[in-house]
């Protein structure tokens, strides 16, 4: 006979559930500082009683090797940062999770391989670099602002008011769609970028303590300035305002005289944009682009994006850059000193991991709003 | 057809009817707005007062039948081609952007004008009107009290600079201390010339402001009256006045 | 009237293409007979079917029919399939495989007036699902006599069990871990399956010569090797591993990376901890290509010889400029005047073929063990098979008969002989060092190491 549910019942369920996540906390928690800790201990001296037991090949890191971890980390961060944007905006308008988000940035990725191939053949990418890449970049932006607009008609338009599984599903579909054109149209093999010129790649110092190399740099800047962008476009023009009025009540938008189709179109572009934005940089950075390209850094800017507060535009930035260094620092730091082999194997679980950490602290993300439950409805 | 004023009228329904799928909802719905009037239709739940409201504002599409702004046919036409010619609502409920400042609030109602100094000119107006809306100017909307709240509904209508504001149910969720504040603001706005038009069902309130007023039954006006003859008729204090 | 002499037409046509075809090494004599046919193409026709029947009694076949028997009907082809990556990252890999299998197949020729058919190419995705699906789909007809492929390790330890305990045989071109044949030393490997053989090398020597050049020939004393999970990337990588530390070197760090990443930062760093002299990944691309630009940047390597092996040995990867001074490793690829004993032709003859067919030049190097792959399983089916009236019967058995005992075939890729684990490779291994992206021919022909099994 099954038990009544009666008010203590519940209250003891409650209780159970908050108990378990307390432990989780708590053991997660315990796990970070005494890795921490390991590893402060294996940077003081690698031969120390406990690393000797753990860890019998410690080393611990060289200044330039954590250096580097970390550029790298902030590098990769700031362009799953632009990503998650698109995410965030088009969940925060409409509601549900664009998978397809990632292909736009694939496409961004693509064009800009396509453009500064045919440069490089007419010569125009040596000599006249800076020209070239801003004509990339343009370029780039406009293909992946059309991916995303085109998707947007396409297939979500139609299903406006449909239940959200729907339009989820759908994304999935548009994600194969484009993946497999981009395959028919320039074959499954990887394609690269040409060569950066040496003023730009090489390494260099800044501030007198930091060397980075040049295109981190570039990709950290034009990650900042593509972020102020945004955030000026949104808090502080029309278009901005009535995407964040669209967001929040379609129908008083309407009222206001804000035409709700444009102003999700819009969502769609600006998204777009900031992919086309971050696949330019991939390229620029790793110089080398596949039709797959888009998966993995798409995931990742998805739980970017949950980390930092999904449907906020600076959580999604401050998301992507927890994300990436978690992912780069993480293993070497934390789970190293644990004596585990091979750690940067579990570079994704760890970024998935801190996905699982932050939402067991704070439900929101990092900077999320407690959703009342009309909104999530 | 000659207006309270003598003029033509600002907002007016031609033998509107609506139906959502199969139900009828108005049927054959004829009124018509003047400039600077303060009138208000009556009904129950389910008479089709806020399918009203949606018709005039273009949310819905009659089946037959035309709606006017200023004379010109706008049936066909979009909400914002409404709003920008003098029409718009303070929805019911509210309905701030609650996650968005006070001034955004206020400066999405003006969304459809460009000219900068007329907008600011309207702010100051609005502030004037409601001193407690600029103390709050850069607070989030969602944190203010339901009687600011309201205030900042109606400054976000007034910013579209309109001729006839609609008012669906403005009485609805305020408190009965509230209400009596909230007539006095729709007297106060009206007093500037801005036409008005209450959707309501606290009947006794609206009439009491009001010049003209509908009553609206299962879709179809069955009265239509000044005020004081509405107030004064028997069957509708009856049916809603709740005397007997 | 005229149906039928359009159909005995094409008879005629059929066998005539056969005859020139099938006795390549009997020049004059093909000449001769499709001379003759020329005069008069119904008796031709004829003659070639009376030649079969005599040439083939019951007694001349190999095989004892333990396995069972493949009944080809007269009219009908035989069946063999393609099995490789054709889609995907590899691509570049089984796509030259397919067209090798292809191109034998119509090289070769009937076999006792039977014609050979592939198919359509299967693919095998180049993983352990892929492999195992296309298996289940070639094992649903029991018309398949063998199977050429797979590309990759990985595929093909899921789909040599189902395909040879099927009763067919398996021959894979470039399938190079260990685990599918043997350890060299008598021990099978854990996926090895009887009835399965390959022409590519085993990884043991491939290890085994990068571990001599790097210790040897470079003078290096502390080497890592980095994987991708793949077992052919992870066998090689230990083989090099295994064979390095065997030679007196120091292994510093052995890990694996994520196919899909591009951040390579943290795992070099990893790796750099130990400031290894040199760096072996014998992975794929695109992660191929992000090992090879972001190790100069981490702090450790930026002296480390970078060192990888065949599956990287594609010219869309030697044509960046990050793999400039790189070291290869790989089968050796200079098949010069090899000559394939079972058609006549050589490598110049079929990438000429291959040329005027598909139109491209094939961007791997395994078309050359997929064609010797192929005219072996080919050879191995005409020793197996005899006619019964209009009938062809392939014993299965026999088919294995035939390539156990495969010893000093000749084919493009040199001498081949088949050990008892179905390693059938010529084993041939180089080192090429990578100069110039701008003029990959010089990198492919600059041999620094030449290895073979002593």
């Amino acid at each position: 006979m099954p038990s009544p549910v009666t008010a203590e019942n519940r209250l003891n369920r409650r209780l159970g559930v908050d108990a378990f996540l307390l432990l989780m906390r708590v053991v997660m928690s315990a796990f970070v500082v005494l890795g921490l800790l390991m590893f402060i201990g294996q940077q003081i001296n690698p031969d120390n009683f406990v690393a000797s037991r753990i860890n019998p090949d410690a080393t611990g890191l060289t200044a330039a090797q954590f250096e580097g971890l970390v550029i790298s980390g902030l590098s990769q961060g700031a362009m799953y940062g632009l990503i998650a944007l698109g995410y965030s905006m088009v969940y925060g308008v409409l509601g549900f999770i664009n998978f397809a988000h990632g292909e736009v940035f694939m496409v961004g990725a693509m064009t800009g391989m396509i453009t500064s191939n045919k440069l490089d053949e007419s010569g125009a990418w040596e000599s006249n670099f800076l020209l070239s890449l801003l004509f990339v970049l343009v370029i780039a932006i406009i293909c992946s602002t059309l991916t995303a607009i085109i998707m947007e008609r396409v297939a979500y338009r139609p299903l406006r008011g449909s239940p959200r599984l729907i339009p989820l599903i759908t994304s999935i579909g548009v994600s194969f769609f484009i993946q497999n054109v981009s395959v028919v149209l320039l074959g499954p093999g990887a394609k690269s970028y040409p060569t950066l010129p040496d003023w730009l790649s090489k390494k260099r110092e800044l501030f007198g303590f930091v060397t980075i190399e040049g295109t981190r740099l570039m990709v950290l800047v034009v990650a900042a300035i593509s972020m102020v962008a945004l955030w000026y476009l949104v808090e502080r023009t029309k278009i901005g305002k009535a995407m964040r009025a669209v967001a929040e009540d379609k129908e008083i938008a309407s009222l206001m005289g804000i035409n709700v189709n444009r102003t999700i179109v819009t969502t769609f572009a600006v998204g777009g944009a900031m992919a086309g934005i971050a696949g330019i940089l991939w390229g620029l950075l790793f110089r080398s682009v596949v039709h797959t390209t888009g998966f993995l850094p798409g995931i990742k800017a998805f739980s970017a994006a949950v980390v930092g507060g999904i449907g906020n535009m600076g959580g999604a930035m401050a998301g992507g850059i927890t994300l990436g260094s978690a992912e780069s620092v993480a293993p070497l730091i934390l789970l190293e000193p644990w004596g585990i082999d091979g750690v940067s194997q579990l570079k994704d679980a760890v970024a998935f991991l801190v996905l699982i950490f932050v939402l067991l602290v704070k439900p929101t993300g990092l900077f999320g709003e407690r959703l009342s439950t009309e909104d999530r409805a | 057809m000659s207006g309270a004023n003598g003029t033509a009228p600002l907002l007016e329904m031609r033998g509107v009817n609506t139906h959502y799928g199969a139900v009828h909802i108005l049927k054959d719905v004829e009124f018509s707005i003047y400039p600077g009037e303060l009138v208000c239709l009556l009904g129950g739940n389910a008479s089709g007062k806020s399918t009203t409201l949606k018709t005039l504002l273009g949310m819905v599409v009659p089946t037959t039948g035309d709606v006017l702004l200023n004379g010109e046919i706008v049936t066909d036409e979009s909400i914002s081609y409404r709003v920008e010619r003098g029409v718009t609502m303070v929805p019911e409920n509210r309905r701030l952007f609650k996650r968005l400042s006070v001034k955004d609030n206020l400066e999405l109602g003006a969304f459809l004008r460009s000219d900068r100094s007329a907008i600011d000119a309207d702010l100051e107006r609005i502030f004037e009107m409601f001193p407690r809306v600029k103390e709050r100017l850069s607070q989030k909307a969602g944190t203010l009290s339901g009687g600011e709240q309201q205030m900042v509904a109606m400054g976000r209508a007034l910013m579209s600079d309109p001729k006839v504001l609609l008012m669906d149910e403005p009485s609805m969720g305020l408190a009965p201390a509230l209400v009596q504040t909230n007539f006095e603001l729709i007297e106060q706005i009206h007093s500037q010339g801005v036409a008005i038009f209450v959707v309501e069902q606290n009947a006794n309130m609206a009439l009491s402001i009001a010049d003209r007023g509908w009553v609206l039954q299962t879709g179809r006006v069955v009265l239509d009256d000044t005020a004081e003859a509405l107030l004064a008729n028997p069957h509708l204090r009856a049916s809603y006045l709740g005397e007997t | 009237m005229g149906r039928i002499r359009k159909l005995l037409l094409l008879l005629a046509a059929l066998a005539l293409f056969a005859v020139a075809c099938g006795d390549d090494d009997e020049t004059t004599v093909g000449a001769d007979m499709a001379d003759d046919s020329s005069d008069d193409m119904d008796d031709d026709a004829d003659d070639s079917s009376d030649d079969m029947d005599d040439d083939s009694e019951m007694m001349d076949h190999l095989g004892d029919g333990s396995l069972g028997v493949v009944e080809v009907e007269s009219g009908e082809a035989i069946q063999i399939r393609s099995l490789n990556t054709i889609t995907g990252d590899v691509a570049f890999l089984g796509l030259p495989n397919q067209r090798g299998v292809e191109l034998a197949v119509e090289h070769y020729g009937a076999i006792h007036g039977f014609d050979v058919t592939s198919g359509e190419g299967l693919d095998d995705t180049c993983s352990a699902d892929g492999g195992q699906a296309a298996a289940q789909t070639i094992v649903a007809d029991d018309r398949v006599v063998g199977v050429i492929g797979t590309s990759c390790s990985g595929a093909a330890a899921a789909a040599a069990p189902l395909v040879t305990s099927a009763g067919m045989v398996m021959i894979s071109p470039s399938n190079t871990s260990p685990a599918l044949t043997s350890d060299l030393a008598g021990t099978a490997g854990e996926n090895y399956s009887v009835g399965y053989y390959r022409t590519a090398h085993n990884d043991l020597y491939q290890g085994a010569a990068m571990a001599q050049f790097v210790y040897g020939d470079l003078g290096l004393a502390t080497a890592a090797a980095i994987h991708d999970g793949d077992p052919y990337t992870q066998g090689l990588a230990q083989a090099f591993a295994d064979a390095y530390e065997a030679l007196g070197g120091t292994v510093t760090g052995f890990t694996a990376v994520h196919k899909d990443d591009a951040d390579m930062v943290p795992v070099l760093t990893e790796v750099a901890a130990h400031t290894p002299e040199a760096l072996f990944f014998p992975i794929f691309q695109p992660a191929g290509d992000h090992i090879a630009a972001q190790a100069p940047g981490v702090a450790g390597l930026e002296n480390t010889v970078l060192l990888a092996a065949d599956g990287l040995l594609v010219d869309s990867y030697l044509e960046l400029s990050q793999t400039a001074g790189m070291y290869f490793s790989g089968p050796d690829v200079r098949y010069g005047d090899n000559t394939n004993q079972s058609t006549g032709r050589t490598a110049d003859d079929f990438l000429a073929d291959y040329n005027n067919l598909y139109g491209v030049a094939p961007e791997a190097p395994f078309w050359a063990h997929s064609y010797d792959a192929t005219t072996l399983l080919l050879e191995a089916i005409e020793a197996a098979s005899f006619t019964d009236g209009d009938t062809l019967v392939v014993d299965r058995q026999g088919v294995r008969d035939y390539l156990n005992s495969v010893s000093g075939y000749s084919g493009l890729i040199g001498s081949i002989s088949c050990d008892d684990f179905g390693d059938c490779g010529a084993q041939r291994i180089t080192v090429i060092h990578h100069e110039d992206p701008d003029d990959l021919a010089a990198s492919k022909a600059n041999v620094v190491f030449e290895y073979a099994p002593s």
